[in-house]
């Protein structure tokens, strides 16, 4: 059933918003492949990347349950996209227990990304925050087999990943090019390669576990 | 637009902006420059007690059109504690 539903997917073009802020979608999204984000869009033109969706993240599936959108979801970088109607999600979410606890599962980690964001933009500094972001979405990215060992697509502008890390895109060509003189990554051409993932690792202070990446051991795989 | 490239220095490391931005005019760009320096002291700071931050406009044709530039001063008041 879950690849019937993923069959029917359609591609969003760059800077095509998926939801906009306010809207009530009677669909959910899944990303299938390419990059889409969370943002909002501030009265004086600013906007908050407040999160990164990549193959197999759900954009909006909160939408079930919430009456409407209280943020956007674009890609200003194309992306393929599969819609599910909401009816379908909440059949799921009824009648398949095993579903329904991988949707919360995806849920949680939601918030456990959007927590180290947080503590990434309060408390660390730019360019340990730029590092954490790469390793993560290495890690993200290498789960549903988008990465190789050390490299990823990463089709975004440095506009784009200033709005993500909160800084000025000045600061990011700046910090890019401290990570690039440190030996720590290259991106050129859209790809973001690593050139030492364990010492960026440790550079950053990456520790992937709110990503819950592992099972709990004790439990609960009977359902 | 027009591109304005912003060149960064912290007495550390000078960033020649290799991307250039499409600003409207000269005076967003001024503005630009401002911005990047707190971006730059947050990340540099606490280190000694000088230290100067600077960020320059240029425009296509290699012109230099602004400079901006944030300087701290820290002066201990009492004997330096020992390290």
């Amino acid at each position: 059933m879950l690849h019937d539903l993923c069959g029917r997917t359609h591609q969003v073009s760059a800077n095509e918003d998926i939801i906009g802020e306010g809207e009530r979608p009677e669909n959910v999204h899944l990303v299938m492949e390419g990059f889409a984000c969370r943002y909002k869009l501030l009265s004086d033109g600013k906007r908050q990347i407040m999160a990164l969706l990549v193959p197999g993240d759900f954009c909006d599936l909160h939408i079930a349950i919430l009456g409407e959108m209280d943020h956007s979801i674009g890609t200003g970088w194309g992306c393929t996209c599969v819609k599910i109607p909401r009816a379908t999600i909440n059949d799921l979410t009824t009648n398949h227990p095993r579903i329904a606890r991988a949707l919360w599962w995806a849920t949680l980690t939601d918030e456990g990304t959007l927590r180290e964001w947080l503590v990434n933009m309060g408390q660390r500094r730019a360019d340990k925050q730029m590092a954490h972001l790469f390793c993560e979405l290495l890690v993200r990215l290498q789960t549903v087999g988008c990465a190789d060992e050390d490299s990823f697509e990463f089709p975004i502008s440095q506009s784009d990943l200033a709005d993500t890390l909160g800084v000025t895109p000045v600061h990011v060509n700046r910090v890019l090019q401290e990570l690039r003189a440190q030996n720590l990554i290259v991106w050129r051409s859209k790809r973001l390669q690593i050139l030492n993932v364990e010492r960026l690792k440790a550079f950053c202070d990456f520790n992937p576990n709110y990503l819950h990446l592992t099972r709990r051991a004790n439990g609960d795989s009977s359902e | 637009m027009p591109l304005y490239f912003i060149d960064t220095d912290d007495d550390v490391l000078t960033v020649y902006d290799d991307q250039g931005q499409d600003l409207p005019g000269p005076k967003v760009a001024r503005d630009m420059a401002h911005l990047v320096l707190p971006d730059m002291a947050r990340q540099k700071l606490p280190d000694s007690d000088r230290r100067t931050f600077k960020a320059s406009v240029r425009d296509e044709s290699g012109t230099v059109l602004y400079v901006a530039t944030l300087t701290l001063v820290g002066e201990w008041k009492v004997e330096p504690p020992a390290s």
